[in-house]
């Protein structure tokens, strides 16, 4: 555990050193966000409306928060660094060491992304206080349970990435897989509540990555209950086991197949 | 005790071909071709403990998938193998605490870092205690001289330097085997023989075995005992560098400076290398022709400059990869 933690720290550090990328990545953040508060505030003719469960204050702290998931740990560690690694052999001079790969891949992307994640919380909250005000009912004892499913949203959503980047052992490019899997994740889980959905298309979403990744969190910040929470929990613990299984079964399979030629 | 052993060790790639073109492009889609590469072809060899082993051959031979298989990162298709008594396909995270690579063309340390803190994470990695790892930096500093630089962040520092530094985050752990992979690369003549030295020494010190790759004559030639020469995936020679160069040394080189023209010309055992003027190299092989003789061709009274040499290490192993194309191996 503690070569793990010592690469997160040598990351989080090399990390310190970028913070003005991260504040110019804000830019991208403000206009989405720009659009769709005027969006949901076009849609709601009435501030006193509740569509499907949500009122409108709701509605954009929603979307707020999983715009905060989806800005914050999008990282190139994930999406091209593995790829890359296995498509030009580099991935040899990491696994010659004693270490898992995939905890150090792991290890590495929590270190790129923790001071991004803690900057977009904070300007997050900002933003959601100064145009829609605070959250209606919000209690601050829910936060270690809102702040524990934010984290296994985050981790897990971490290493389905990985799972799509291991691809690279078998066919040249994995970037499709991760084109679809932001897509998905982006038009059904960041932009509406499950609630919004077709009846029969609710059930299928819930089964899905969204659930758990950026739905879960950001539904308890806005309506939390510990019913809400326990199925969310165990939906993320869920999640976590199978993914890790999956990652190591395809990892130890993918390496017998690694073609490393020359150097 | 034998640290390395090899035996009938196969490995081969399934490479993708593809015909010229747009229409070559489109068919590989739809009936894909391949290509099966023998890189490493039934070799076997044995390296003993604390021995300094040359793995050389020209590009493309099989060296570094040799080496990557050793080290764990490839599985072989066939064969046997043992480093340090464990399978390097089936252990590879247990081997991984017993040796330590370097490959010059490849940066292993973490470029923001400097030294001091990528000895401490390779520590980390390596599960040596925080105390013990103070230890073993203060040592690695002192015999690998690096008080100059060890609090400058490596992207810094000098190829030289730098290299330095990758051997010893190698060898924080304290390895019995160490992979040197093109280790002197890149490197000015100054810094080659430092870094030879500290690998003599750290061979000599610390008793690490070193198996070396390099394309470098000259590493070859003042750090080792015995070499492996592999082309093609075979194994062309195997034995001491003392014998390699008493079977090659049969050869001489003439140089000479001449008042006058001497009319001498091709025959066994004389081989006119080149003849400017009244300067010429010949190359005398001395199981055929004696040396007396040559020079009483050249006519002793007519020379005014002479000089008579091995012919270079260089050479011979550049004859020995040219032999196995010839023969096709």
């Amino acid at each position: 555990m503690r070569k793990y933690l010592y690469i997160y720290k040598a990351t989080l550090i090399e990390n310190l050193s970028y913070i003005a990328n991260i504040l110019l990545g804000f830019i991208n953040f403000f206009i989405m966000i720009f659009v769709f508060v005027n969006l949901w505030q076009y849609i709601y003719s009435d501030s006193s409306q509740i569509i499907n469960g949500y009122t409108m204050e709701q509605m954009i702290w929603y979307v707020l928060t999983t715009e905060v998931l989806w800005y914050g740990s999008k990282n190139k560690v994930l999406l091209q660094e593995i790829s890359n690694d296995i498509k030009t052999g580099n991935i040899a001079y990491n696994i010659n060491k004693p270490y898992n790969y995939v905890f150090y891949i792991l290890s590495k992307h929590l270190g790129e992304i923790t001071i991004k994640l803690i900057l977009y919380i904070i300007v997050g909250i900002l933003i959601g206080l100064c145009f829609i005000g605070p959250i209606q009912n919000f209690n601050f004892i829910n936060v270690p349970f809102i702040l524990l499913t934010l984290i296994l949203g985050v981790l897990i959503n971490s290493i389905l990435r990985i799972i799509i980047s291991t691809i690279s052992f078998w066919i040249e490019d994995s970037t499709p897989f991760h084109w679809v899997y932001d897509k998905m994740i982006l038009i059904l889980g960041t932009l509406f509540p499950i609630e919004m959905f077709p009846d029969f298309l609710k059930p299928i979403i819930k089964c899905t990555p969204i659930f758990v990744v950026t739905y879960g969190p950001a539904k308890l910040l806005i309506d939390f209950s510990m019913q809400n929470f326990t199925q969310i929990i165990i939906a993320q613990l869920i999640y976590l086991v199978v993914s890790i299984l999956i990652v190591a079964f395809l990892f130890s399979k993918g390496v017998k197949k690694l073609n490393v030629n020359g150097g | 005790m034998k640290i390395i052993e090899v035996k009938n060790l196969n490995k081969k790639f399934k490479i993708k071909e593809k015909e010229k073109g747009i229409k070559g492009s489109i068919k590989s889609i739809f009936k894909p071709e391949y290509k099966t590469i023998n890189a490493v072809d039934d070799i076997s060899f044995s390296v003993e403990e604390g021995e300094i082993l040359a793995f050389i051959g020209p590009n493309g031979a099989g060296k570094s998938t040799t080496i990557k298989m050793l080290t764990g990162i490839l599985y072989p298709t066939s064969g046997d193998m043992m480093v340090n008594g464990i399978n390097p396909s089936k252990e590879r995270k247990k081997l991984a605490y017993t040796i330590g690579t370097v490959f010059g063309q490849k940066e292993q340390l973490w470029t923001h870092l400097t030294p001091y803190d990528n000895f401490k994470f390779f520590g980390a990695i390596y599960d040596i205690p925080n105390k013990e790892i103070e230890t073993r930096i203060e040592e690695l500093k002192t015999t690998f001289e690096l008080d100059e630089f060890i609090n400058t962040p490596v992207r810094n520092l000098s190829l030289g330097q730098r290299i330095r530094c990758e051997i010893v985050a190698s060898l924080i752990h304290k390895p019995k085997i160490l992979f040197l992979d093109e280790p002197t690369i890149g490197l000015d003549p100054v810094v080659k023989e430092n870094i030879r030295k500290l690998i003599k020494q750290m061979n000599k010190e610390l008793g690490t075995t070193i198996f070396l790759t390099s394309h470098d004559i000259g590493d070859i030639e003042k750090l080792c005992k015995r070499v492996i020469i592999i082309n093609k995936g075979k194994i062309l020679m195997d034995d001491t560098m003392n014998n390699l160069k008493y079977h090659y040394l049969n050869k001489k080189i003439i140089e000479v400076k001449l008042k006058e023209k001497v009319d001498l010309q091709d025959e066994e055992g004389i081989s006119i290398l080149k003849a400017k003027g009244n300067n010429l190299k010949v190359e005398i092989d001395i199981t055929k022709k004696d040396m007396a003789d040559v020079i009483k061709l050249l006519d002793v009274d007519k020379i005014i400059d002479i000089n008579i040499s091995n012919i270079p290490l260089e050479d011979i192993i550049t004859s020995i990869y040219k032999d196995a194309k010839a023969l096709s191996i």
